[in-house]
């Protein structure tokens, strides 16, 4: 499947066009998975790298196979994962890394995320991440809400094409989670390669008010009804926005 | 095999009324698997039962060194697999002699499961294929020559032949080569993933160094899956198009046992075609998502440091960061406007409930009853009790009690006492009793 594009309005007047430039502005990331965006992009690299230039953002090519568009000017609003994104997104990096998902083709289950949460984290501190004002002492209940809290995570990220949602609770892992693991990735030291991500726009650093969460809970006393809405959040404090963006 | 649900449940009740189970132990599957190999390499068809002892006893060195009363736990061992019939008697003489004893249907099948002999290879589906497509030519032949029968007039013979030529050679000799297919596929079904957790353990055992052993597995099981893909759909083809001539003949002689026959093996083989493709389309997917792997992963992180790296990352070993991401808000296409009718709420009617205060002339209550004492006592009333009765009359029950008060008042004031000194009370209309007097009216001047 090769299509050849002398000209961007050719890439603009293709059918497929539409529709992955809308997901792409919503923050998906399009692997070689959704194979038609993916051809697409790739034929029309150079000229819709210039095209999205214009509108203050880069279409990121990385060497992994996916692309994404970052924003950097103020035309197209910025957002940030939030903390508990983050944490769910690294777990799914480190099982994208694990020979044993590889023998299922990059297919795990949400009782899998869960267990390398707690691995890496522990109970207390997983469950102090994911409900930070958590009053009831009924542990039931938390490791419950902690749960249905990962399992909105690995939704959002999945509208996002970290990762796809399949049928009985499962899902494959798609190359873009390996953005998670960008800041330990290279040789150099990881607050170096930080910096480098910052300054590039990749990433931001997170104060410890949004490292815990609290963030989350600015609208409710305790923590515990936020809706997937307040997950994400705005860095320039406009409109939540939870549309999902699929192929 | 496609079972009806009633066929199902009267299956079911079969076994549960022989009381049909398996319960075997590892060092049982060790002795069948020992006697199938003896009986395959030797060309045995039945063991003795000294042969048997010296299986077991083999088998025990091996898998349980340290058992003890090993002629006893042999003795166990056949009771407990002739019950469950994997071991049979195959000599009839009972208690004559020392019996022979051979492996069942069942033991066999289990022991071919285990050693996973029947594997599809590129081999083992070209010569199935070849003897399926024999048998099936032979089957055509028999079909015409029973259409033949049935055209020339001779229905018996061609009954004979529908059944011996046709059906018969399609139920078994056809069925068996297909279910011989089918089984090998699953065989290599379970070959694959035996090879998806090799692949794994390779990169667990050696990280960068598995890389070409993993690309080695996954080139020659593609190259096989290939080759058996490419087979399968000739193969299947051929083998459809002779089969849809038989269906053809058994159509026009109106044999209807032979066509469901033929039907029933049409399906087995697009099953069987339909396998290949979903295998290779499977295996296309994990062998893309491996070479990725492979690839992106293992070779770029040659040190496999990267996972240790990222876990620490993830239990807070370095500065907390969040990923940037476009984030358009979603387009909002505003409707059309479209005028509603206002549809006001069902309510009743507002109404003044208060009514409006009306005038009524309610009169001196005193001269009322005045001037029914002074009725009374014209009309010849002469006791107290006897004018309380008559202005009773003509009031409401409720005001009887007050009015007989003013009755008292207004009779002492319009005729005089004339009573001894002990009064009588009376009972006077409403319920009420009063002490009586005797009246007389009295004159304008007294």
């Amino acid at each position: 499947m090769t299509k050849t594009f002398d000209q961007l309005q050719d890439v603009i007047e293709d059918a497929e066009f539409p529709v992955l430039d809308l997901a792409l502005r919503r923050g998906f990331h399009v692997d070689r998975d959704s194979a038609a965006w993916y051809v697409l992009l790739s034929e029309g690299q150079d000229l819709l790298e210039c095209f999205y230039r214009r509108y203050g953002c880069e279409l990121i090519h990385k060497t992994d196979g996916y692309f994404y568009l970052l924003p950097t000017g103020e035309q197209l609003p910025r957002r940030q994962l939030s903390a508990q994104d983050m944490l769910v997104g690294q777990a799914l990096a480190l099982l994208y890394l694990d020979p044993m998902s590889l023998e299922r083709g990059g297919i795990i289950t949400r009782e899998q995320v869960i267990e390398q949460l707690v691995a890496a984290l522990g109970t207390a501190a997983l469950m102090a991440a994911f409900l930070p004002k958590r009053r009831r002492k009924d542990e039931q209940v938390a490791q419950r809400q902690t749960r249905a809290k990962v399992g909105e995570a690995v939704r959002r990220l999945a509208a996002l094409g970290f990762a796809e949602l399949l049928a009985n609770e499962q899902l494959r892992l798609r190359p873009a989670l390996l953005r998670f693991a960008e800041p330990v990735r290279g040789l150099a030291e990881p607050a170096a390669a930080l910096a480098q991500l910052v300054a590039q726009g990749e990433v931001a650093l997170m104060d410890d008010e949004l490292a815990t969460g609290t963030q989350l809970d600015a609208d409710g006393p305790t923590g515990e009804d936020e809706t997937e809405d307040e997950a994400v959040f705005e860095a320039d404090g406009g409109e939540r926005d939870t549309d999902e963006a699929q192929p | 095999m496609v079972v009806a649900p009633s066929e199902l449940n009267r299956l079911l009740s079969g076994l549960v009324e022989r009381h049909a189970t398996l319960a075997l132990e590892a060092l049982d599957l060790g002795f069948l698997t020992a006697l199938f190999v003896r009986a395959r390499e030797a060309k045995l068809a039945s063991f003795g039962e000294a042969a048997l002892l010296d299986v077991f006893e083999d088998v025990c060195a091996v898998m349980e060194p340290a058992a003890e009363q090993r002629r006893r736990r042999a003795g166990n061992t056949f009771a407990r697999l002739r019950e469950q019939r994997l071991l049979v008697r195959v000599d009839g003489h009972g208690v004559v002699r020392s019996g022979e004893f051979a492996l069942s249907r069942l033991a066999c099948a289990i022991v071919e499961f285990l050693l996973e002999e029947d594997v599809l290879t590129r081999e083992s589906l070209t010569l199935l294929s070849a003897s399926l497509q024999q048998s099936v030519n032979d089957v055509l032949r028999g079909a015409q020559r029973a259409a033949a029968a049935s055209e020339q007039g001779a229905p018996e013979a061609a009954a004979t032949l529908w059944t011996e030529q046709v059906i018969g050679p399609l139920r078994v000799t056809v069925g068996e080569l297909v279910t011989g297919i089918e089984r090998r596929q699953r065989g290599l079904d379970l070959q694959q993933e035996e090879f998806q957790s090799e692949i794994r353990r390779l990169l667990e055992a050696d990280w960068f160094g598995a890389i070409a052993r993993c690309q080695s597995l996954l080139e020659s099981t593609s190259a096989t899956l290939r080759e058996l893909n490419e087979l399968l759909l000739r193969d299947t083809n051929a083998l459809l198009s002779l089969l849809h001539d038989i269906e053809e003949l058994t159509a026009d002689s109106k044999a209807s046992e032979a066509e469901a026959a033929v039907l029933r093996v049409i399906e087995q083989v697009d099953s069987i075609s339909a396998w290949g493709g979903a295998r290779q389309c499977a295996w296309s997917e994990y062998f893309q998502y491996v070479h990725r792997y492979l690839r992106d992963v293992v070779r770029l992180d040659p040190s496999r440091a990267l996972s240790q790296r990222l876990r620490e990352q993830l239990a807070g070993g370095g500065a907390r960061f969040s990923l940037s991401l476009a984030g358009a808000p979603a387009l909002r296409v505003l409707r059309e406007v479209v005028q509603v009718a206002d549809t006001p709420n069902v309510s009743r009617p507002r109404a003044n409930r208060e009514r409006e205060p009306v005038p009524e002339d309610a009169g001196d209550p005193h001269e009322v009853v005045e001037a029914r004492v002074q009725e009374a006592l014209a009309l010849g009333a002469r006791s107290l009790a006897d004018v309380t009765d008559r202005v009773n009359a003509q009031v409401e029950p409720e005001e009887r009690f007050v009015t007989a008060g003013r009755v008292a008042q207004a009779s002492a004031t319009l005729a005089s006492a004339a009573t001894e000194r002990d009064r009588q009370w009376v009972r006077v209309e409403g319920q009420l009793e009063i002490e009586d007097w005797e009246l007389r009216a009295r004159t304008r001047e007294g």
